[in-house]
């Protein structure tokens, strides 16, 4: 990894992208893909010569507020949208985290970084995961050619959707260089119900209860012990609204009822409901240690507590939950034990698993992510190599030697 | 939709009009999914859809029909969801009904089935021999699980021995007297369409009906010389038995209107009603084409006519609930969905419709005997919808329905039987069992 | 067409102008055609007696889906029951280098499901079992060929819903849904197709079957789900599918405001999304559709209006209240020529019945219609619409516009007559004039009714060259003999698989 900080690339055109992409092509050097280069430690580490960074690429090129619609190059800080956006008041729907305090970095993301590992938050519910509200890519390819791939209305099927290919695929298969995304309204108000409860399955029951109501919950999270807000100790099942004053208060008043029969509901608006769901977003309540391994298990909300057992009995597990109980987060200790019982349990469960962030002797050691069915990792590698045929961009990210 | 006739094949005005009723058809295939059929098959060839599209390239290419045209037709119950489902307007019926016409012209089925068809043509529409022949297959009853075999014919001789009925009710004298006076002053005066096999199997229909239209105050005749309304020969493709037998209505009827005059021909077997409702269309190139038009305005379900009246009760609310199953022919045929529901829950019955409320129960005419296997499946999935409903009894308004569904749990009874009661008659005796 | 399937001949010197407007399709492999008894035969042995189809007579319905001015009988149709069986016939297809089209309900309307001379129709609609529902988890397991709206009955009951609702909902099945990413009138709010997919049972050429996602959200790795929907029948087949399911809304109503100008209307959708309120559904109508819903529906639309708005909010009848009263002040400021707020259900439906009866009111005033499925930026709604009024004048054609206004997908509906082969080509001409407009100003050729093999053809002008032979090469990543669903979504142009 050291190698490639003495040769970071930062071209601020799409055309000096290709260049780059064609001069490492031409040199039969790989490249590591990245926005702000903050975070190259995670998933995999990729074994490159050079750099490539959409850091200069940046700016929002297009942003209609009554067609829904923002245009921005990739390495436009998210920050920087989410801020043009609130101007406006709208927002990202898949409301992507800021894991800056996760992983020790200073820079927050780009929009290429977010589009590039699908990164949603906890509006992903019932909003839609990054992927979902991705409308069109500019992309270079890894032989070096720019190409589009959807386009900047809301609907449309014309052709493969290279969008969603590109969307979490962490710049293995394209840089992009610009991205137009759906955005919405922003609630006027927002409110959320806490609610104690004994244990996780009680907790799963209250967020599925929530999620069953006719009033459109836009988040549902439980909390472990001792990271509660308010004070609550023990598990806090946490539920938003996020709409029009008016109904904000109606609802919370009516999922308050439904939900009184699980235990005691607090109620937090405004600024602390804000603030409540920021750390959710940002996986504050994790409470990793820097030096350990941290996971993303998705499963089946009613499985999650299943996980969750077998987790803490495998290794001192830290957890967090969200997406209903569907996204789990786990912290531990960075061992090929704990991930080996981390893959186990999401297997069980039916479910999927990311190695989110570990020191590089555990990421490189194991499989980050679920090995794919057979015939599925061919069409996976004869996709790779229509993409990159080369295999220059990031090698090794998501998968040993590929 | 595209067709391809020729000037010449265009000459003849039932090609013309077919040509008519497939250029208004889109080919959308809204209508496969609604189609019974199609539920069950699975196959393009037995939807709507995929028969209207057998039927124009069958007819475009003026060619004999085969047994595959027939099959797929065949198995077409007439229930005419399709044509209430169609956002364009495709008159299905009059289509299928030319091609079955076509059909039945051009192919020569099998001995065995072209024997039971001219059996069942012969004699389900005449009354005395139908009530015979039932006799006999009362006797014959307990052979049926004898029956070897699951050819198609083994299958259709078990299913009609076993969907007749084990004992025959007694003839009725009422139905069969000319004129009911109506008590008090007369407010109307209507023909009744007494049917044919509803006749012999479910006299206690005609019954209902006479004694509420006449304590509404309304006078019944049942004009002699009318009979079988053609429908059961229609839909087997026998176009001149079935325009013989509807003429002779027209005949009975015309007298009647042309003597003391008719507020309505009512009709309690929706089936029939459907059938009669379209005399207009079939007789268009006839010289009794006015009369038929006609005559096909007065025509009236039963409950038209008890709402036109203004139905009361005068019975109490029974505190049952009626498990209200909507004939194709009323709901699809007639577009009469609302009407009986409102008049039941009138007489004070809770009422509940089951799940899938637009798919036919399989009874179709004679197509519980021709095509056993479909109609019992059918059979079978809307009692299955009905269990779920937690009803007491169920309510019919087409003799068909009644027999298909009879048997099973619930006791099945015609809507006016139950308007009746509240009104002042006797108790449904099925509910009283 | 091979021997045994051509047409009985019409009766002499009666061709009539008759005109078969085929569709261009690549060359029929002759060893296929050759061996077609033996095909016949053997998917004989694969599959159950009744699940071939192999006659004439009975292929013929087999030849065209929702858009029927295109046909071509196939070589046979094979009408699977089971995910096994599916598998089978792709595995021998595959062995023997024979073409296959995926047919759901067929109601494809770009011609998506069209048969190939040498292709085996692979039909799922036996495949109708509902077969998981789980309300814990909120979704439900379904086999591909269950009907759009058979996933919403087996749910309400409960109080749940399937939300993507095309208006073809009845009839189209949720594999056909996932294979053309379908939206449908309440997409604004809940997303289409893709935005509502857990998982698929995926059979691949091979006859490989593989789990692609699950019950969770996000699977990790490459985003096959994601790309897999919308691909046309490309990539592979879908044999069941994992949706998820919604709680019903407490409840909905809907408002109709009716506009002097369409530029007007247009300032309106603007203004109400600029205030921040999404309606559940916002649909606009022009003066000729308006007219054609109304003779048709007698929904009381008012007949002097040039543009109608249809928008339907959700959530408590308060809430419902506080919606609609937010767009009618809204709407008051551009003057509108009439407004009316349903105060029921029933009045809801009543201002519905026309925009949902839409098609068929058209199909009754014109013996055929195309249905042009275009997107373009909501902004250029106005400059769209005289472009396409002028277009109408220059084919002597007329046209009538549905628009999905919140997310910019227009529908014009091109009447023409089907037996008049001058006005078929004319209104081909005029349909693909229109997507090119769609495609200048912005937006694309098809929103949500695919390519198929109606728009093909004008690929080129929303990709480049490179960029159609990258979406060819994934393509081919998938299927390398291109035999699944061929002459689709790609022009035949430089398409070496497909040459003879
Ligand atoms: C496997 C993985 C999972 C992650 N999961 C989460 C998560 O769940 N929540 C969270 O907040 N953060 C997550 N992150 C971190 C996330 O990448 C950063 O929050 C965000 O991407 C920071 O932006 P960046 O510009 O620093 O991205 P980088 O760290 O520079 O890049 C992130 C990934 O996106 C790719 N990428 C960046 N720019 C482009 C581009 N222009 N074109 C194509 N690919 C590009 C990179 O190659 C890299 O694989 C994850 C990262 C990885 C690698
Ligand atoms: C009146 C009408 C209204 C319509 N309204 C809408 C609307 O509002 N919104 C909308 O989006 N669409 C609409 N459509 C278009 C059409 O209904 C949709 O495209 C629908 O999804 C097609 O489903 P189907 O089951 O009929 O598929 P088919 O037409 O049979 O097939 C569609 C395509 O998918 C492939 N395919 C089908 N099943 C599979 C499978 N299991 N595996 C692999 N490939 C498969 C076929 O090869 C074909 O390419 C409408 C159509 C009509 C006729
Ligand atoms: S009449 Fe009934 S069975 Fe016949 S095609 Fe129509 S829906 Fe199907
Ligand atoms: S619904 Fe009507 S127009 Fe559509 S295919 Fe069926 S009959 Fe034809």
């Amino acid at each position: 990894m050291s190698a490639a900080l003495d040769k970071v690339t930062a071209p601020d055109t799409e055309e000096g992208v290709a260049e780059a992409v064609r001069a490492a092509l031409a040199a039969r050097e790989p490249l590591a893909v990245e926005g702000r280069g903050t975070k190259r430690a995670m998933l995999r580490p990729v074994q490159a010569a050079r750099t490539l960074s959409t850091r200069a690429l940046t700016g929002i090129t297009l942003y209609r507020p009554t067609e829904l619609v923002i245009s921005a190059r990739a390495g436009t800080p998210v920050a920087e949208i989410e801020a043009a956006l609130a101007e406006k008041n709208q927002m990202l729907i898949a409301e992507p985290p800021d894991l800056r305090a996760l992983f020790g970095a200073e820079e927050g993301a780009t929009l290429g970084g977010v589009v590039g590992a699908n990164l949603s938050g906890p509006r992903r519910i019932t909003g839609g995961a990054m992927r979902d509200h991705v409308l069109g890519i500019r992309a270079v390819s890894g032989e070096g050619e720019v190409f589009r791939s959807g386009g900047r209305v809301l609907k449309n099927v014309t052709g493969l959707d290279l969008c969603k290919l590109l969307t979490g695929a962490y710049g293995t298969l394209g840089v992009l260089t610009e991205v137009t995304l759906k955005v919405q309204p922003a609630g006027e108000a927002t409110g959320t119900l806490a609610v104690r409860v004994p244990d996780l399955a009680e907790g799963i029951a209250v967020l599925s209860a929530a999620l069953s109501s006719p009033f459109g919950v836009s988040g549902a999270a439980l909390l472990p012990e001792g990271h509660a807000p308010l004070g609550l100790d023990g598990p806090v099942a946490l539920v938003r609204i996020e709409d029009f004053a008016e109904s904000v208060t109606y609802r919370l008043g009516r999922l308050r009822a439904a939900l009184s029969c699980f235990g005691e509901v607090s109620m937090l608006e405004g600024a602390p409901s804000r603030a409540a769901w920021r750390a959710v977003r940002d996986a504050v309540p994790l409470g990793a240690a820097p030096e350990g391994a941290v996971w993303r298990i998705s499963v089946a909300p009613s499985r999650a507590p299943g996980v969750c057992a077998a987790l803490r009995e495998a290794f001192p597990a830290r957890l967090l939950l969200d997406w209903g109980g569907g996204l789990v987060w786990v912290s531990g200790p960075a061992t090929a034990e704990a991930h080996a019982a981390v893959m186990a349990a999401a297997a069980v469960a039916g479910g999927t698993f990311t190695l989110f962030r570990a020191p590089e002797a555990l990421s490189a050691a194991v499989a980050v992510l679920p090995e794919e069915p057979a015939p599925l990792a061919a069409i996976g590698g004869r996709v790779k190599s229509v993409l990159d045929p080369a295999g220059i961009l990031n090698p090794g990210r998501m998968r040993a030697g590929a | 939709m595209q067709t391809t006739f020729t000037a010449e094949q265009l000459r003849d005005p039932d090609t013309a009009e077919a040509n008519k009723i497939l250029r208004t058809c889109v080919h959308c295939g809204m209508c496969t999914a609604t189609c019974p059929t199609f539920l069950l098959l699975g196959d393009e060839l037995d939807s709507p859809r995929g028969r209207i599209y057998l039927i124009k390239d069958m007819l475009e290419n003026g060619r004999a029909a085969t047994e595959l045209e027939a099959r797929h037709v065949d198995r077409c119950l007439s229930c005419l969801s399709c044509m209430t489902t169609c956002p364009s307007g495709v008159h299905y019926m009059h289509l299928v009904d030319h091609a079955r016409r076509h059909i039945e012209e051009t192919y020569r089925r099998p001995w065995p089935e072209r024997a039971l068809r001219s059996v069942l043509a012969r004699v389900l529409p005449r009354p005395g021999l139908f009530r015979l022949s039932l006799r006999a297959a009362a006797l014959a009853r307990p052979l049926a699980r004898l029956i070897p075999g699951r050819g198609t014919t083994a299958q259709r001789l078990r299913a009609m021995l076993t969907l007749a009925p084990a004992a025959l009710p007694p003839r009725s004298p009422m139905q069969e007297a000319p004129l009911h006076p109506a008590e008090g002053t007369r407010r109307g005066r209507v023909a009744l369409l007494t049917g044919c096999a509803q006749k012999v199997l479910d006299p206690t229909i005609n019954e209902a009906t006479i004694r509420l239209l006449t304590r509404m105050g309304i006078e019944v005749v049942v004009p002699r010389g009318q009979g079988c309304c053609g429908a059961l020969t229609h839909h087997m493709g026998q176009h001149d038995p079935a325009m013989a037998a509807a003429r002779a209505n027209l005949q009975a009827w015309g007298a009647e209107i042309e003597g003391q005059g008719l507020d309505a021909i009512v009709i309690n077997a929706s089936g029939c009603g459907t059938t009669v409702k379209d005399y207009g269309f079939m007789f268009r190139d006839e010289p009794e084409a006015a009369l038929a038009a006609k005559i096909s305005e007065l025509a009236m379900d039963v409950t038209e006519v008890l709402d036109r009246f203004g139905y009361r009760p005068s019975r109490e609310a029974p505190g049952l609930t009626v498990a209200y199953h909507s004939a194709c022919s009323l709901q699809h045929g007639q577009k009469i969905t609302a009407l009986p529901k409102e008049l039941l829950k009138r007489a004070g019955f809770a009422v509940k419709e089951p799940a899938e409320p637009h798919i036919c129960c399989g009874s179709a005419g004679t197509y519980n005997l021709l095509q056993p296997g479909i109609a019992q499946a059918l059979r079978a999935r809307k009692l299955e919808n009905m269990a779920r409903l937690d009803a007491d009894l169920v309510a019919a308004g087409n003799i068909g329905c009644i027999t298909q569904l009879s048997g099973d749990a619930l006791p099945v009874v015609h809507t006016v039987e139950l308007l009746d009661w509240m009104a002042g008659g006797p108790k449904p005796a099925k509910l009283s069992a | 067409m091979g021997p045994a399937l051509s047409r009985v001949a019409l009766a002499d010197g009666e061709a009539q102008g008759h005109f078969d407007p085929m569709i261009r399709l690549p060359p029929p492999k002759p060893e296929i055609l050759a061996r077609r008894d033996g095909i016949l035969a053997d998917l004989g042995r694969l599959l159950p007696e009744d699940a071939v189809i192999g006659e004439a007579i009975r292929l013929r319905p087999y030849e065209t889906d929702g858009l029927s001015a295109y046909r071509q009988m196939p070589l046979a149709v094979t009408l699977p029951r089971t995910t096994e069986e599916v598998a089978a016939v792709l595995r021998y297809c595959h062995a023997n280098g024979i073409r296959v089209v995926p047919r759901g309900a067929g109601t494809s309307l770009s011609g998506g499901a069209l048969p190939l001379e040498d292709a085996v129709v692979i039909g799922l609609m036996r495949m109708n079992r509902i077969l998981e529902v789980n309300y814990d988890d909120r979704f439900a397991v379904v086999e591909a060929g269950v009907t759009n709206i058979g996933i919403t009955k087996a749910v309400e009951g409960d109080g749940f819903f399937y939300a993507p609702d095309p208006s073809s909902q009845l009839a189209c099945m949720i594999g056909g849904n996932v294979m053309m990413n379908s939206g449908g009138a309440h997409c604004l709010k809940y997303g289409v197709t893709a935005n509502n997919l857990l998982g698929l049972t995926f059979v691949t050429i091979e006859g490989e079957v593989v789990r692609i996602g699950g019950q969770h959200l996000d699977a990790a790795g490459y985003d096959w789900l994601g790309l897999i929907t919308g691909s046309e029948g490309q990539l592979g087949m879908v044999t069941e599918v994992t949706v998820r399911i919604l709680r019903s809304p407490e409840g909905a109503r809907a408002m109709l405001a009716a506009f002097s100008s369409v530029e007007v209307a247009g300032q309106a959708v603007d203004a109400i999304i600029g205030a921040g309120v999404i309606p559940v559904a916002l649909e606009f109508m022009d003066k000729p559709c308006i007219h054609a819903c109304e003779a048709f529906a007698h929904a009381g639309y008012p007949l002097d209006a040039e543009a109608v708005l249809i928008i339907e909010v959700e959530g408590s009848l308060a809430e419902q209240d506080m919606l609609l009263n937010r767009i009618k002040e809204i709407c008051d400021r551009f003057e509108p020529i009439s407004m009316k707020l349903a105060e029921s259900a029933e009045q809801s439906l009543a201002i519905w019945k026309g925009r949902k009866g839409a098609f068929g009111a058209v199909g009754r005033i014109s013996p055929d219609y195309l249905c042009m499925d275009g997107t373009i930026p909501t902004g250029e709604l106005p400059h769209v619409l005289k472009r396409i009024g002028e277009m109408s004048a220059h084919y002597g054609l007329g046209v009538a516009n549905v628009f999905h206004a919140g997310d910019g997908n227009l529908h014009p509906l091109i009447m023409f007559d089907a037996n008049d082969a001058e006005s078929f080509r004319k209104a081909e001409a005029f349909g693909a004039d229109i997507l090119r407009l769609c495609v200048e100003v912005g937006g694309c050729l098809t929103g949500e009714h695919g390519v198929g093999v109606e728009k093909r053809d004008l690929m080129v002008a929303q990709f480049t060259p490179r960029e159609l032979a990258l979406q060819r090469a994934v393509k081919s990543a998938f299927d390398p003999g291109w035999l699944l669903n061929p002459a689709k979504v790609f022009p035949l142009e430089g398409n070496e698989a497909l040459a003879a």
